[in-house]
């Protein structure tokens, strides 16, 4: 169903145009919590699509990872945590306590006018609210009800609680990842929330391209362990046919040297270098100065290197280290070795590279939130006619509650009154939670100090929202 | 069930190794007709990568390649060649998407950049993969997946902080690049329908870490606080994590233990303690519900010291069982031989004309109405090449021999 209704009118200076973004038109019911379907949901909504969240009151958008503005979480925490802003933006919220059938009726209003309805919810809760796809189907045949589960609908493991952080475990990354001596570990944080949101995101386009053809929508199972899994396929098919697990070898490669992170002038200062052929090799042996080991026969050829890479990478880590890590990425770079700073989010926000490709995406927050402007990750990819960008601030809880109700689906001022005083909308958690006591500036650098003590933070930049350019 | 969601699309798929290739089969999975196009001779480069079946170093056997591009039919075609660069036009006039991961530049120099693809079918989508996308100060710089998880910012918080920064032990920076130029291709297929017309999709991978890697940066754009990876932590139960959320040694192997119960729900030691079989370990205060924060050393060691004599699955089942939120380390053979996947339909027999028969792993997630399907076995080297330039194109055998002596095909 494409509905013309995307036209951007709540925040003023801010009107996109329908056409605008590739998903323009589309209405998107937002039924997901945590980390990797909002991921999916932000892209679908900086894509142009109307992505409309259904946020249930009870449930705490703050959670143990919440980061606030200058460590302040204010009056309303739940409306300036980074751990959700950076989830949320793009789309429009609504606070509804589904436990009052009112709330029901009004998703399911939402429900007749949308193209999706993306949920996670535990198995049997939809269908305990009468929003199962067969109750939903009888509203409107052409949605697309999209189910994401730790391990899908059906077999063994269906009931099991599944999280990102933990997939990089059970769907056979860890087998590859850590140091040698000590065995698994995990890498980059919840690694398998995003890339299970971006499957995601392919999988809803695949319903909608099928929907385009047929006019029908359906129910689409999507598990993320199987995502997870089909990332290791081609090591699976070595144990189908060669009877070879995985090893972990920390950042070395199977059959490539030099490969790996050496160290760089200064306190935990990185490099990545990719040595991939003879070629490159010479290269580096040339801008290493051509030293007498070099020349060596352990070292002559990839296989002898390889062999010998425990000697090799003392020889190449006692050169890098000579050198500042993003000065020696130029020099090897610049020569076609691969090669890679290790950066701090400090210095992924402010490099010059992604400064030119505009990745990052500077948001202003209306001002009686007090947020100013912050900076998000844009998409990793550019589209030359209908641009994705982050189109709205995230949302407070229950921000869109009157447009929503008002302008897609037509309740008067009457009608949303009585919903608010039966509490199936609101604008507040409930129970409201009790106002953390105001931490001093002292105290607030107490805990970073202990925090870069402790080893956890490199350490803190009072001047960085100059150094980002935000206001 | 119905043809693919995708079936009226056609891929040309002119990538190679992982990322472009894993894109151009996810849209042959779920029913593209995708075509692809390998230089002749020695074809993609995954083909000379490992690993091969039976350990035989053969273009036809390598097990990656015949992972990546299953579901796809193969032609070979010879770009630096005058008629190779005719029979390329030809083939776009028909396409819905090009996929294609050369070095900025390397098209044009051919003309064949985008520009000139869309002066020949302007509902082209063309998608460039590349390592920093197609400008900037970086674009002619070489990559690679340690370089990517370097550059992205994955790294320096990954490991312990006494010792180097970590990479993931296989290529996933490269697989996650796939899916995020499948989605990004596929909603300009879908903006086609509006705008009338194609466009040009620009991945960078060192984009796709650094947008999967977004808590530290959203940290340092609210408080300047530069995250690192966790110190070392002797114990070993959390690898230096904050919580207890490691990776925990058990009688057969490892798992992940937590104390997360749903969504958002924590669970304290003493259920923990309960869930595990060890009551005798109570102490009153255990039943508190345990705070956000690190465990002290002594919960560590008690919690390793409970765990140690569980099996992996044992644990797994029994805690995921009681709404715990677990893992279990797995291993290709634990995968290959997994119950779960095996009664969800997510490998598929293929059989190819060298390896013979062989399991696969298949079916990511469940269109039901239009779904995943075993269409083609992997290509070898040029295997539709009749198919394509006589069938489709409608050259004769003769004209076809020709392009082979000519070093076009």
């Amino acid at each position: 169903m494409i509905n013309l209704s995307g036209v951007n009118t709540l925040d003023k200076g801010f009107e996109v145009s329908v056409m605008d973004g590739p998903l323009s038109g589309l209405r998107i019911i937002d039924s997901t919590t945590v980390y990797a379907m909002p991921t999916a949901m932000y892209i679908l909504g900086d894509m142009g699509a109307e992505v409309i969240k259904v946020e249930n009151p009870v449930a705490s958008r703050v959670r143990a990872a919440s980061v606030f503005p200058d460590n302040d979480p204010g009056e309303k925490p739940w409306n300036r945590d980074g751990g959700f802003h950076r989830l949320h933006r793009s789309k429009y919220s609504i606070a509804l306590n589904l436990k009052q059938p009112e709330a029901v009726e009004v998703f399911k209003d939402l429900v007749r006018t949308s193209d999706v309805l993306a949920e996670n919810n535990r198995p049997g809760v939809m269908a305990r609210l009468g929003l199962d796809y067969e109750s939903l189907y009888e509203l409107n045949p052409r949605l697309v009800y999209f189910s994401f589960s730790g391990f899908g609908q059906t077999g063994p493991w269906k009931d099991f609680q599944g999280i990102g952080r933990m997939f990089e475990l059970t769907s056979g990354v860890s087998q590859f990842t850590g140091y040698p001596e000590e065995g698994p570990r995990r890498v980059g944080g919840a690694w398998f929330d995003p890339p299970n949101g971006w499957m995601a995101v392919f999988a809803i386009l695949s319903a909608l391209h099928h929907r385009n053809l047929t006019g029908n929508g359906q129910r689409v199972d999507f598990s993320m362990y199987q995502m997870g899994v089909a990332t290791v396929g081609d090591a699976i098919l070595d144990y189908i046919a060669n009877g070879r697990n995985g090893q972990i070898m920390g950042n070395r490669h199977p059959f490539l040297a030099p490969y790996g992170a050496y160290p760089c002038k200064g306190e935990d200062q990185w490099i990545a270098i990719a040595i991939e052929n003879d070629k490159q090799w010479l290269e580096l042996c040339r801008l290493m100065g051509s030293p007498l080991w070099v020349k060596s026969d352990k070292f002559s050829d990839g296989l002898s290197r390889w062999h010998n890479q425990d000697e090799l990478d003392h020889h190449v880590g006692a050169w890098t280290s000579g050198y500042y890590h993003t000065k020696l990425m130029t020099l090897l770079s610049g020569a076609h070795i691969p090669s890679g700073a290790v950066m701090t989010a400090e210095e992924v926000l402010t490099d010059s590279h992604m400064k030119e490709r505009k990745f990052f995406e500077e948001v202003t927050f209306p001002p009686k939130s007090r947020m100013g402007s912050r900076v998000y990750t844009g998409s990793p990819w550019k589209m030359s006619q209908t641009p994705s960008y982050i189109r709205r601030p995230p949302p407070d809880l229950g921000e869109h509650n009157e447009f929503i109700l008002t302008e897609m689906l037509g309740r008067s001022k009457s009608q949303i009154d009585e919903l608010y005083s039966l509490g199936a909308i609101t604008k507040e958690p409930v129970p409201l939670p009790k106002p953390e006591p105001k931490k001093s500036e002292a105290e607030l650098l107490a805990i970073k100090e202990k925090e870069v003590k402790d080893g956890t933070l490199a350490g803190y930049d009072p001047d960085y929202k100059s150094k980002l350019g935000m206001k | 069930m119905t043809k693919g969601a995708l079936h009226n699309f056609r891929v040309i798929d002119l990538s190679s190794y992982i990322a472009g290739p894993f894109c151009a089969r996810l849209f042959g999975d779920y029913g593209a007709d995708v075509v692809k196009v390998e230089h002749p001779g020695a074809g993609d480069m995954a083909r000379s990568f490992g690993p091969f079946f039976k350990d035989d170093p053969h273009p036809e056997k390598s097990l990656l390649f015949l992972y990546l591009n299953y579901n796809k039919r193969g032609i070979t075609l010879n770009l630096n060649n005058s008629s190779g660069r005719k029979l390329f036009k030809e083939l776009i006039k028909s396409a819905d998407v090009l996929i294609e991961d050369f070095d900025p530049g390397y098209l044009e120099e051919r003309g064949l950049g985008y520009g000139s693809l869309a002066a020949v079918n302007p509902e082209l989508v063309m998608t460039s993969i590349t390592p920093f996308g197609q400008t900037g100060p970086y674009k002619n710089y070489p990559g690679s997946h340690i370089v990517y998880e370097a550059l992205g910012g994955v790294m320096y918080t990954s490991g312990a902080s006494d010792r180097a920064p970590l990479a993931h032990g296989h290529p996933q920076s490269l697989y996650i690049g796939g899916v995020s130029a499948s989605h990004s291709t596929s909603a300009a297929l879908f903006a086609r329908n509006q705008i009338g017309c194609g466009q040009h999709v620009d991945v960078s991978l060192t984009e796709v870490v650094a947008a999967h890697h977004t808590g530290p940066t959203t940290r340092y754009a609210y408080t300047g606080e530069i995250e690192r990876r966790a110190p070392h932590n002797e114990a070993g139960s959390a690898k230096g994590g904050a919580h207890f959320e490691g990776v925990i040694p058990v009688k057969d192997g490892f798992v992940g233990a937590t104390f997360q119960r749903g969504a958002g729900r924590r669970g304290t030691l003493a259920d923990y303690l309960r869930l595990v079989g060890r009551p005798d370990l109570l102490e009153p205060e255990y039943e508190e519900s345990l705070p956000a924060g690190r465990l002290t050393d002594e919960q560590d060691q008690l919690l390793l010291s409970v765990l140690k004599d569980w099996g992996k699955y044992e644990y797994f089942t029994t805690a995921a069982s009681e709404s715990w939120v677990a893992a279990v380390v797995q291993n290709s053979g634990d995968l290959a031989n997994n119950p779960h996947l095996h009664e969800r339909g997510f490998y598929t027999e293929m059989k190819h004309p060298i390896v013979g028969k062989i399991q696969i792993p298949g079916e990511i997630f469940r269109l039901p109405e239009s779904s995943f399907k075993l269409r083609y076995p992997t290509p070898l080297l040029g295997e539709h090449n009749i198919e394509m330039y006589c069938g489709d194109l409608g050259y004769s055998r003769e004209d076809l021999v020709r392009l082979h002596q000519l070093g076009a095909v």
